[in-house]
C-alpha cells in the first residue's frame, strides 16, 4: 500500500462507530478480540471483521505468537492523518495579520 | 507521535466592527486583499454567498522563473450574517473540476475536502473571530461520522 492508500484506509476505518469504540478501548492497553467484543451486541465474527479492517488500515497490530493474539493500537497512521493541519496554521495566522492591516487601513481612510 | 489535532483552530480579536469582519470574508474584493499572504496573491475570487452557493478562488505565487497557480472551489453550507459562515474547500482546476490534493503536490494525509467554520461575535466594539479549518465536513464520506472520527483522532493523539 502507498502512503496515500494507507491514509484512505485509515480515514474509512475511522468513519465507523464500532471501530472507533474498539480504538478507544485499545487506548487503555492491548486487549484480546473476546475482550473487545464484550461491550457490543454483535457476533464474534462481526467484531473480528471490524478488527481486520483496522488491522489492514494499519491502525492496530496483533501479536503473532501469543495464544490469544491481543490487539494493540498503532498510532503512526493516526499521526500522519493529523499532520496536514500543521502546514495550514502559519498560513492562516499570516492571512489574519494581513486582514487586520487591511481593516486598519480602511479605518484610517475613513478617519481622514 | 505528535499531539496536534486534525484541525486548525485560531481565535483572533480585531479592533473592528463585526460587519466589517464579515465583509472581509464575503466581499470578493476585500477577501482578495488578505487571503494570499507570503508571496501569494488572489487574482480571482468568485463567491455566491448563499447556502448552497459555490465559491472559486485562484491563488497565484510568482517565482523568479515561473508562476504557480492553484484553484480552490467549495460550497457555502451556512450563511448567518454576521455571526457564522461555513464553507467547504477542495483543490480544483480552472474550470472548477475537483483534483486530489496529492496530484497537486500536497503532502500525504491532506484530505480531499476541508471545511472552514468562521464564528464572529462583538464585544465592546471589538470583534472576536474563531476560525476552525477541519479535515472533512460532516455529512459527506463516512455518513456524517467524520466529525466524531476527528474527535476520536484528537483523543488518540493527545491521550
Amino acid at each position: 500500500m502507498t502512503d496515500s492508500d494507507q491514509l484512505d484506509a485509515a480515514f474509512s476505518a475511522l468513519a465507523n462507530p464500532t471501530r472507533r469504540a474498539i480504538l478507544a478501548h485499545l487506548l487503555k492497553g492491548e486487549a484480546t478480540v473476546n475482550a473487545l467484543a464484550e461491550p457490543f451486541e454483535m457476533s464474534l465474527p462481526a467484531i473480528s471483521k471490524h478488527i481486520r479492517v483496522l488491522e489492514e488500515a494499519g491502525l492496530i497490530s496483533r501479536s503473532r505468537d501469543a495464544q490469544f493474539r491481543p490487539c494493540r493500537l498503532n498510532a503512526a497512521p493516526l499521526a500522519a492523518v493529523a499532520q496536514w493541519t500543521e502546514a495550514y496554521r502559519p498560513i492562516w495566522e499570516a492571512r489574519f495579520d494581513v486582514m487586520e492591516q487591511v481593516m486598519q487601513a480602511m479605518k484610517d481612510k475613513r478617519d481622514e | 507521535m505528535n499531539d496536534q489535532p486534525a484541525w486548525v483552530k485560531i481565535e483572533r480579536e480585531f479592533d473592528a466592527p463585526i460587519d466589517v469582519v464579515w465583509e472581509m470574508w464575503t466581499d470578493p474584493e476585500l477577501f482578495k486583499q488578505w487571503y494570499g499572504p507570503m508571496g501569494m496573491h488572489v487574482p480571482t475570487a468568485e463567491m455566491d454567498v448563499v447556502v448552497g452557493g459555490t465559491r472559486k478562488i485562484c491563488m497565484e505565487m510568482s517565482a523568479p522563473d515561473r508562476k504557480m497557480t492553484m484553484w480552490f472551489t467549495g460550497v457555502y453550507k451556512e450563511v448567518s450574517r454576521p455571526a457564522r459562515l461555513v464553507y467547504t474547500e477542495s483543490m480544483c482546476d480552472a474550470e472548477g473540476h475537483i483534483l486530489s490534493p496529492q496530484s497537486m503536490g500536497m503532502p500525504e494525509g491532506h484530505p480531499d475536502v476541508t471545511e472552514v467554520i468562521v464564528e464572529l461575535r462583538e464585544d465592546k466594539g471589538k470583534t472576536i473571530m474563531t476560525m476552525v479549518h477541519v479535515g472533512a465536513p460532516e455529512g459527506t464520506a463516512g455518513g456524517g461520522g467524520w466529525r466524531q472520527a476527528f474527535d476520536k483522532l484528537a483523543a488518540l493523539l493527545t491521550g
